[in-house]
């Protein structure tokens, strides 16, 4: 079981992490995620300029043998996409942390209180699985 | 829900961090390190499969194989002895119980290899045809064990761990000992790779298993099982056969013989009663997934895709699709629909990987 979880980041039951900087958020598939899904092959995000809407999903992350819907953290609109990541989404089951996938101008940073801290994300892997 | 069996190699799923799931009532590896690695060392190398769960019939006595030619569509009276048979499992009516593989292991002995989801449901239809035949017909699923070793370098491992392997031709098959152990040793396989399937007694099977972690064979899961069939285009029951389709719906013409006197679902079959065509579809862009909608130019909707991944060979997404008889496009313009996002396939003759089976 991966216990790997950064303290810094926050975390969603969806298994993504954010990282809250002012109002943006920078969003990822957590450690965890990564290595549930196995060898990930495929992923699809949205351009920057879309429209996110909490709790909708947003993109997919495919590995050889599965789908994966991503769900938006928050409402907002996606300001950048990591590009590194087309052609080479493998980069993210070997470093999930540094693989992020989309930062995203948050409407309503309210929304950020209901992001799980480290500790809480850590239980909920315990408990859930 | 009754509980999840486990083979007699559970523990050693466990101790190797196998990821297990529940599989046609069975507790099963899915992967241990990664379905990539586990494909690529079957392809280049050697990988072995706990295929413990399937299950095994015998028939003995006289009419051992006139029975098995009885229930199968395929021909095994005029195979000769020491041969496997791939063969589809037929009603009256041409529909497919399920897909096997007869072994004619000695006259009046042959051996019924099944798939796990399927063991009841042709027991019971096999028992039904029983009767007028001079052999027992025994379930001993129970007492057997089954690994498949897979891969170019299959040969030379069981060759060091056996008291004898001859070079017998692929879909081959023959009775030879373990130890003081008695198993039943075919060259046959779901990869297309050359390779073998070891049956035995649970201890016999566990020993093996053990002689191949110490020789360095590559512990593979059943996701890198089901990659790998796909690429060489072999189907699998529940995906591109079922109770509802007949064999010519699914590309497996070849397997009816219509030169034999008899066999269940003869006549049916004799007019080639086929609704659907199987396509393999492949995909520069994309990746195909069962139940994902087939599309022809004008966006229609075709027919389905029964199974579908990301190859780990070619890298690129590859399905197979039944697409209705009637609506097989003659252009070839195949599309598939992901996501509401149409995404254009080409259609292959060939299998996608030519596996290096003998």
């Amino acid at each position: 079981m991966s216990t790997n979880i950064p303290a810094n980041l926050k975390y969603t039951k969806e298994h993504e992490w954010a990282l809250v900087e002012g109002d943006t958020i920078t969003v990822g598939i957590t450690d965890f995620a990564q290595s549930a899904l196995g060898d990930i092959v495929f992923l699809e995000v949205p351009d920057v300029g879309s429209e996110l809407k909490l709790g909708s999903t947003f993109g997919v992350v495919e590995s050889i043998k599965s789908v994966s819907d991503l769900y938006a953290p928050a409402t907002g609109e996606v300001v950048a996409k990591n590009t590194d990541l087309e052609g080479s989404p493998e980069k993210i089951n070997s470093d999930a942390y540094g693989s992020w996938l989309i930062k995203v101008k948050v409407k309503d940073k309210t929304e950020l209180t209901n992001l799980l801290t480290a500790e809480q994300y850590q239980e909920f892997c315990n408990t859930s699985h | 829900m009754s509980a999840l069996l486990r083979t007699s190699l559970f523990d050693e799923h466990v101790r190797l961090s196998g990821k297990m799931v529940p599989f046609a009532g069975w507790e099963m590896p899915v992967q241990y390190t990664s379905v990539k690695d586990e494909s690529i060392a079957v392809r280049n190398h050697v990988g072995v499969f706990d295929v413990s769960h399937m299950g095994e019939f015998f028939l003995e006595g006289k009419d051992a194989e006139a029975f098995a030619d009885y229930l199968v569509t395929n021909d095994i009276m005029g195979a000769p002895t020491g041969k496997a048979i791939y063969s589809p499992l037929c009603r009256e009516d041409g529909t497919v119980v399920d897909d096997l593989i007869v072994y004619k292991l000695s006259p009046g002995k042959v051996l019924i290899c099944v798939n796990a989801s399927n063991i009841q449901k042709d027991f019971e239809w096999m028992k039904s045809k029983h009767q007028g035949f001079q052999c027992t017909f025994t379930n001993k699923s129970d007492d057997y064990s089954l690994l498949a070793l897979q891969g170019p370098k299959s040969y030379p491992i069981l060759k060091s761990l056996l008291k004898e392997l001859p070079e017998i031709e692929y879909y081959s098959v023959f009775e030879t000992q373990l130890g003081s152990e008695a198993v039943i040793v075919a060259r046959t396989g779901y990869t297309g790779e050359d390779g073998f399937e070891i049956f035995g007694s649970h201890n016999a099977i566990k020993s093996l298993w053990a002689s191949f972690m110490t020789a360095g064979v590559v512990p593979c899961g059943l996701a890198s099982r089901d990659v790998l069939r796909l690429e060489v285009c072999y189907p699998l029951y529940g995906h591109e056969l079922n109770d509802e389709v007949n064999p010519y719906d699914a590309g497996l013409g070849w397997t009816v013989k219509g030169s034999k006197t008899k066999f269940i679902g003869k006549d049916a079959l004799s007019t080639k009663p086929a609704k659907f065509k199987l396509v393999k579809l492949t995909l520069d862009k994309g990746i195909p997934r069962e139940g994902y909608p087939v599309v022809n130019a004008a966006q229609e909707v075709i027919g389905v895709v029964t199974s579908g991944t990301m190859s780990v060979t070619t890298g690129k997404g590859i399905a197979f699709a039944r697409i209705e008889l009637s609506k097989v496009p003659k252009d070839e313009n195949y599309q598939i629909d992901i996501r509401h996002k149409y995404y254009p396939a080409t259609q292959v003759k060939q299998p996608f990987v030519t596996g290096g089976h003998k």
